[in-house]
């Protein structure tokens, strides 16, 4: 004898719970990528803006920049968003319109660091280190270009104060990255510039890297 | 989109649909209430107790069920000494009396014990007991009394395990609890096929009419459960009815029993393969289907995570190596890192589905402490439950199936 189904309407009743349960979830995800996103767009501004107010405080009202306290917070909110911008890139995509236009504001951001970098090594006769990394985040070398900026990061755990990494997308579609590309000879990813200039393809080992700091 | 996260997505999203049918089945349920025995329409009962070197657990069994809240006259206790090579009989025989008999008989496992045990029993219902189970005085009249619908051979009690030890025994603990709720729902859809040998109540005239035990099977208790469903009757459950196993403490002991009940889980699902399918309703259409999707998922879940965690501390080690091992500065710590991890974690759906779980498995632990009182230090076995049972799951899945795929023989003892 065959045993009837309790409710078939159950059925659909449970398949509409579960669906709507599931699509609020990956919908939630990807709401949280957003709100990150703004975020990060928000701490650009913030940071560009901080830059270059130091950089006005010296040119045009010769204030003394050697003694720059908002230096060291400029340079860790941005190492931040490097990170989560590539985070962000991952969630939501490289082609994504919004995360390529934060790329390339990132990229001049970055740029306008380094410059100050230089500037300060200058003016108040410091040491501080640059390495320029470039990296990929093409399906085949994520995870290649995760390696090398762990190592660079453990890199600059050792060198906290004298060291300034800035990462660059070697396939970011921007003016800027081919000008960089084009100034320091770079012809692949995963190729470091230190101090301007030695330049280092793939580099594997913390000690090699060391052995190029002044 | 990978393989894999098609898999877990599949897997996720097969759980949402079951779980919510799961509930709303219990909900629609518990509104349609079975036809109960009164107080003085309860029948004879034989609870039978097979005991094989259980010297240490045996009296507190016997003390436990003696205090059951039944009529005096209408139950006895049969306890059957399967050999053992330990005081076991000589306990059991002090508690001789009017309503417990002891027998002795040659050795011959679980299922040869409880049918000699049936042959004794002189009750219209026939309680199987592990000799280390312990239930609540209430629980065999709670149980007998759904015997009152004719269709109902088996009910199974509200099956947890006793307050754990050990991390093997924390993981069994919270199992249990949340087995409570499902347990419920499946009886809500005449969908219940597994019975714990533990402690469970069988009418009689199945065992006369269809046979008993089958002394050679090694989850005889699972077989005798399928084979009330292949046979066209029901098993009910009875979740206020506490009855509290003791579970393995190792991993080892852990791992034997469960490659056991898998293996012998193979075994008598495929013998039974014609309950898959429309004539038996929500079982074969749904509960058993999903069942097998559930262990089909962990299986390929467990290989992919085995293999990946291999591929990360090789990695690792090669990284540290790289960094000479200067594993403090490897690590960043401050403010945006934990807004970087918490981003990570959040953005991630399956992280989020995670929660989603969690947060059932707390509804499932309230119905749980409901119906049978205090659930001990939740919030430390809650976390070692999670943490565990998934990878534990599809490793014991994993041995039962290279068991029942290579070897030919597994034993009770």
């Amino acid at each position: 004898m065959e045993r009837e189904f309790k409710s078939k309407k159950r059925y659909l009743i449970a398949f509409a719970i579960g669906t709507f349960i599931f699509l609020l979830i990956i919908l939630s995800s990807y709401s949280i990528s957003y709100w990150e996103f703004q975020r990060v767009s928000n701490l650009q501004i913030s940071t560009s803006f901080d830059i270059f107010k130091d950089k006005l405080d010296y040119s045009l009202f010769d204030l003394g920049m050697c003694s720059n306290e908002s230096f060291k917070k400029v340079s860790s909110d941005l190492g931040f968003q490097g990170r989560i911008i590539d985070d962000l890139e991952r969630k939501i995509g490289k082609l994504d319109p919004r995360v390529i236009e934060r790329k390339k504001f990132y990229t001049l951001v970055e740029l306008e660091h380094f410059e100050l970098v230089n500037l300060l090594n200058k003016q108040c006769n410091l040491n501080m280190q640059t390495i320029l990394f470039f990296y990929s985040n093409d399906e085949n070398s994520i995870s290649k270009s995760e390696e090398l900026g762990r190592l660079l990061g453990t890199l600059s755990g050792r060198h906290p104060d004298s060291l300034m990494i800035y990462s660059f997308d070697y396939n970011l579609d921007s003016d800027l990255i081919g000008k960089l590309k084009t100034k320091y000879k770079i012809n692949e990813p995963f190729t470091i510039i230190i101090n301007e200039k030695d330049k280092l393809v793939n580099p594997k080992e913390i000690t090699e890297l060391e052995s190029y700091l002044k | 989109m990978e393989f894999i996260q098609i898999i877990v997505y599949l897997s996720i999203y097969v759980g949402l649909v079951a779980t919510s049918f799961y509930i709303l089945s219990y909900i629609y349920g518990i509104k349609k209430q079975r036809p109960l025995y009164e107080e003085n329409e309860l029948p004879f009962v034989s609870v039978i107790i097979p005991a094989y070197n259980e010297e240490m657990t045996i009296e507190r069994t016997l003390d436990s069920i003696k205090k059951s809240e039944y009529p005096k006259e209408k139950f006895e206790i049969i306890v059957i000494d399967d050999g053992s090579k330990d005081n076991t009989l000589k306990v059991a025989k002090r508690y001789e009396s009017e309503i417990v008999r002891v027998f002795h008989k040659e050795n011959g496992g679980k299922g040869s014990a409880l049918n000699f045990g049936i042959s004794k029993a002189k009750g219209e219902i026939v309680f199987s007991m592990d000799a280390d189970t312990i239930v609540s005085p209430l629980s065999m009249k709670r149980m007998v009394k759904y015997f009152k619908d004719s269709r109902i051979m088996s009910v199974s009690p509200g099956m947890v395990t006793e307050k754990p030890e050990t991390i093997w025994q924390r993981v069994q603990y919270i199992e249990y609890l949340i087995g409570l709720l499902l347990r419920k729902a499946f009886a809500t859809l005449d969908a219940i096929f597994v019975v714990p040998g533990a402690f469970s109540a069988y009418r009689k005239s199945f065992f006369e009419k269809y046979g008993g035990y089958e002394v050679e099977n090694i989850t005889e208790d699972l077989e005798l459960a399928l084979r009330i469903q292949a046979s066209g009757f029901l098993t009910e459950n009875c979740p206020e009815a506490p009855a509290y196993t003791r579970s393995p403490g190792t991993f080892k002991s852990l791992l034997l029993q469960r490659r056991r009940w898998y293996y012998g889980w193979i075994k008598n699902v495929w013998r039974y393969k014609s309950l898959f399918g429309r004539k038996t309703g929500d079982l074969g259409m749904f509960v058993l289907p999903v069942a097998l999707l559930n262990i089909i998922f962990s299986l390929f879940v467990t290989f992919y995570l085995f293999f990946k965690t291999l591929g990360n501390v090789r990695d690792e080690f090669l990284f540290l190596q790289n960094v000479d091992f200067d594993v403090l500065n490897s690590i960043t710590f401050n403010l945006y890192t934990i807004e970087r991890t918490l981003f990570l974690l959040l953005s991630n759906p399956v992280i989020l589905f995670i929660l989603l779980f969690l947060v059932m498995i707390g509804i499932y632990l309230i119905y749980a402490s409901k119906k049978i009182g205090k659930v001990h230090n939740i919030y430390f076995n809650l976390p070692i439950f999670f943490l565990l049972f998934s990878v534990l799951f599809g490793i014991w899945w994993i041995v039962s199936i290279f068991y029942a795929l290579f070897t030919k023989n597994i034993k009770w003892k």
